[in-house]
């Protein structure tokens, strides 16, 4: 019996030394932080200019940086005697007796983010006034420098829009680069 | 007279060199039992990450991440990038250190878990590094290194589609607290 006690005691200190250690010791040792996050979302769209699925053809030259919101269309070299452009992909017509048209459609691409807009305006806009007798149009719609004209009022999300971009030359202007911005503006209707 | 001044000059002499001499002879010692307990633990904190959104209370257990105004295709705020957009749903991040500090432990790394605190607002999830978060807490490392700033993304997923319509409120503060733990291995 006093064999059994003694060994119940020891077990006890070992006991109560295990508890001990594993107090101050490395187990369960842990430590919480919090992280508060805030924003607040806002509805967005955005505009892109892809290549038609047509490029390459008449009517539909590439774009640089097809796919994004800022693209670079070359419409080569045109006369108005001989009739022609240099890119096979350039529209070329004469559209009156004293005047030329080159032309190369590209589609517009508006979608949108957190917002119920079912549709959306589009309009475009020259970055500078022409020389006489040019006139830089967007399906058949004159643009100007000095406000956005509307070309559609509206338009479906997530859809490509053809648009094709013209360019009208009398045959009185001089040989000249002809260099323009043309921007567009998509509005959340 | 002088024989008597004498006496009492020698006495004096020899009561002071009794008493001097009693007294230096004294000495004393003592001793104090010292105890300390030298506890181990280990503290979470949160640092910014270089190139990120600046945490309110960096350097602290509870910190603070604002993300700004976020949006599909808008500009953010400065630290937040957006590695993804569409076709259904849009990511935003940033990135935050975690510091957790040790002291006394044997321990050679630590596991980190992390929950939110509530359950995520319409159309917004979140995520650390690659763990899309829940209320319940979940294993986002396994091997976190003590004392030094271990750096995670948060990012937030948030739906594009409208509100009423499975997307988030568009135009309110929308606030979600993320609960780290650290637990040593």
């Amino acid at each position: 019996m006093r064999a059994n006690r003694g060994g119940t005691g020891k077990l006890k200190i070992v006991v109560a030394l295990c508890c001990v250690l594993y107090a101050i010791g490395t187990q369960c040792q842990t430590s919480t932080g919090q992280l508060t996050i805030s924003m607040s979302v806002q509805s967005s769209i955005n505009l892109v200019f892809q290549n038609n699925p047509s490029v390459g053809t008449n009517g539909f030259c590439p774009l640089i940086n097809s796919g994004t919101n800022s693209v670079s269309l070359d419409l080569g070299t045109a006369s108005f005697t001989p009739a022609s452009d240099s890119l096979a992909c350039v529209a070329y017509s004469h559209i009156s007796a004293n005047t030329y048209q080159v032309s190369s459609a590209f589609d517009v691409v508006v979608t949108k983010a957190n917002t119920s807009s079912p549709n959306y305006q589009l309009a475009a806009e020259i970055s500078t006034a022409p020389p006489a007798n040019v006139v830089w149009l967007v399906n058949n719609i004159i643009l100007t420098n000095s406000a956005f004209t509307q070309l559609d009022a509206s338009d479906n999300y997530s859809q490509a829009i053809t648009k094709t971009l013209q360019v009208q030359i009398g045959n009185a202007v001089p040989a000249q680069s002809l260099l323009e911005t043309v921007t567009f503006l998509a509005t959340a209707n | 007279m002088l024989n008597r001044d004498s006496a009492i000059r020698i006495f004096t002499a020899v009561a002071m060199a009794l008493w001097g001499g009693t007294l230096f002879a004294q000495t004393a010692t003592g001793t104090v039992n010292t105890t300390l307990v030298n506890k181990s633990g280990i503290s979470l904190i949160f640092n910014t990450a270089g190139g990120s959104v600046n945490l309110g209370n960096s350097g602290t257990s509870s910190a603070s991440a604002n993300f700004g105004i976020i949006s599909a295709f808008g500009t953010l705020s400065a630290g937040v990038t957006r590695p993804s957009v569409g076709p259904t749903t849009f990511t935003v991040q940033t990135s935050f250190n975690v510091d957790v500090i040790e002291g006394g432990l044997t321990s050679a790394n630590y596991t980190l878990t992390a929950n939110l605190a509530a359950a995520a607002p319409t159309g917004i999830s979140y995520k650390v590094d690659a763990v899309s978060l829940t209320t319940t807490a979940q294993t986002i490392q396994t091997n976190g290194t003590y004392n030094s700033n271990v750096p995670h993304n948060l990012g937030l997923v948030v739906s594009m589609s409208a509100p009423g319509a499975g997307g988030p409120a568009v135009g309110f503060p929308i606030t979600a607290t993320i609960n780290f733990t650290a637990t040593a291995n």
